[in-house]
């Protein structure tokens, strides 16, 4: 994934306090000495190590196994079979998808318009920025009982409803599947809204002011410069974004699995908790590692969709 | 950047950009005011006396130590590699390494359980450290490429007439240049090192070996669902993220303008 495309590399040289014009890493200019040695640690701790685990996992998801036993039966792919009859598999992929759908909208908006009014000099700007930023530095492990707690019937949340008279939706957000999911998703929204925020506020810094204040001579309004002028040369980081919220989200796990374990009635199962259930929980490793190649296919599958998709020379020619 | 200019739309401003932030704060308030419930700081005060506490800060200290140290030289050596010297079919290593970038850990767990237990390093901190290094060591190695390439490669050419060598070239030029990144990199991996719960989770079984966030399963055996010992544990835990964050809050937000995400 080439997140960083050619501008990028170009302010990359600028800040590092170099004036040259830069990305002519890749030209061959004369002599240049062997770097196998170089890249060798980094290609065996990671390329090896992880491609060892997937062919390794590969392997298992044809086994009946509970993890300990020295002798698991082979059962080809009966693990694939079961699993796509298995309807929690199913309901695990419809919540991936609803909750990277609703945190990337939803991030991207209050990101935005954070973004932009916090470039507005509000008074303690600063304090703002910190709020909004210290959800992405706790680990969600730390805040999970808070929200166990938020959330349960009679709970801070429920306590507030009821104050303000809206006692009526006041209900056990985490104990019913209808809502569990919702739960899950709002506590997501808060861990990372920050980091969203950053990357626009980053990306808006780097807008020339003069083209700003050139469409202020030419009497643009503040809404006008946002949507003709901030917003597409945000292009870059959206898809940025994009990208790291469709990975995050086949990555989730210690939320769902820290407040709800996944439940009630696997109404917030995710594939990270399915394979842990599975795995670690059930024993039943051979099928925890099933699971694994579907999500390992769904990586790579989403890996390519990304490589060779279509906006990325327009975004590439959008963003300088 | 946006021009507010009547104090009526600058009061504006500050409501709405409050009403928004607000949500973000509660939670935060309820587990300070959470941890108070009962028996006040006699909250604090009994968990600050559990035995096993520091264990726990001390694994969560020596694995991120150790990740960092290992993610870094890795991360440098390799990006060095990558972006100034010849390596036949670079680009395909370099394709192998980021498709390892989508990959949740969640997937590498029974093959790693297998193999800990084969190698006998099972509850032992490497277990989570290799992992841990090896999946953070991808998206590492893609920002201090794109770095490096900023380099001019007539800095490099001048110090090699110059007689220097590959291994002096890195350690006089290219590691003193790459120091932005290489900090934004430092507080990636202590972030996602500290923060990681799941291969804690798996491959580290008691307090001397567990790190913190393990802590609030530990208190809510240790004091039995009394969940205000367990908030309190929390936001112990939570204060040297904090800390820590404000101190490293600007190589974190120069690390993320240095070309990574754009």
């Amino acid at each position: 994934m080439t997140i960083a495309s050619a501008p990028a590399r170009r302010r990359a040289g600028k800040r590092g306090g170099l004036d040259r014009p830069a990305a002519t890493g890749h030209r061959r200019s004369g002599f240049r000495p062997a770097g196998y040695a170089w890249i060798l640690p980094a290609l065996v701790l990671s390329v090896g190590l992880i491609y060892y685990s997937i062919g390794y996992t590969g392997y298992i998801s044809t086994l009946s196994w509970n993890g300990t036993s020295p002798d698991p039966t082979q059962v080809g792919l009966h693990n694939f079979t079961q699993l796509f009859s298995d309807h929690v598999f199913w309901l695990a992929a419809q919540h991936t998808i609803i909750s990277f759908v609703a945190t990337f909208v939803i991030q991207t908006v209050l990101g935005v318009v954070l973004a932009v009014m916090l470039h507005s000099r509000p008074w303690a700007g600063v304090l703002y920025k910190i709020v909004l930023f210290v959800p992405v530095v706790l680990a969600p492990a730390i805040t999970a009982p808070v929200f166990r707690q938020i959330f349960a019937a009679n709970g801070p949340l429920n306590a507030l409803l009821q104050h303000v008279g809206l006692g009526a939706i006041a209900v056990p957000w985490l104990a019913q599947p209808g809502t569990s999911l919702m739960a899950i998703i709002a506590i997501s929204i808060w861990q990372w809204t920050g980091m969203t925020f950053i990357l626009y506020y980053a990306a808006m810094g780097q807008i020339d002011p003069e083209v700003l204040e050139a469409a202020e001579l030419d009497g643009a309004g503040n809404v006008r410069k946002l949507v003709s002028i901030v917003w597409p040369s945000l292009r870059g980081t959206t898809i940025a974004l994009l990208t790291l919220s469709a990975i995050g989200s086949l990555k989730t796990f210690d939320i769902p699995w820290l407040v709800t374990v996944g439940g009630p009635d696997y109404s917030t199962e995710f594939f990270g908790t399915m394979i842990y259930r599975q795995s670690i929980i059930l024993s039943q490793v051979g099928y925890g590692a099933a699971i694994s190649v579907m999500v390992i296919l769904l990586a790579l599958v989403m890996g390519v969709a990304i490589n060779v998709r279509p906006w990325r020379s327009r975004a590439a020619a959008g963003a300088s | 950047m946006f021009a507010i200019r009547s104090t009526r739309s600058r009061v504006i401003l500050q409501i709405v950009l409050t009403i928004i932030v607000v949500p973000f704060l509660l939670p935060l308030i309820a587990m300070v005011s959470g941890s108070l419930a009962g028996e006040g700081w006699g909250n604090y005060t009994t968990v600050l006396s559990v035995p096993e506490l520091p264990l726990f800060f001390r694994n969560s200290a020596i694995i991120a130590a150790a990740t960092i140290a290992i993610v870094y030289a890795v991360t440098m050596a390799g990006a060095f590699g990558f972006s100034k010297l010849h390596v036949r079919a670079k680009e395909l290593y370099f394709w192998m390494l980021l498709a390892t970038l989508t990959l949740p850990e969640a997937v590498l767990l029974a093959p790693l359980f297998a193999t800990a237990t084969a190698l006998n390093i099972y509850n032992t901190y490497w277990a989570v450290i290799l992992p841990m290094a090896a999946l953070q060591v991808p998206f590492a190695v893609l920002l201090a490429r794109n770095f490096m390439n900023g380099i001019p490669d007539e800095l490099l050419a001048a110090a090699r007439i110059d007689g220097a060598g590959s291994v002096k070239i890195f350690w006089y030029i290219m590691l003193p240049l790459t120091k932005p990144i290489g900090a934004a990199i430092v507080v990636f991996t202590l972030i996602g090192a500290w923060n990681d719960y799941l291969l804690p989770l798996v491959f580290l079984v008691d307090p001397t070996t567990q790190t913190i966030t393990q802590l609030p399963q530990f208190f809510v055996g240790e004091f039995n669902q009394d969940q205000t010992k367990v908030l309190a544990s929390a936001v112990i835990t939570a204060i040297p993220e904090i800390v820590a964050y404000l101190c490293l809050q600007r190589s974190f937000e120069r690390g993320l303008t240095a070309g990574a995400l754009r």
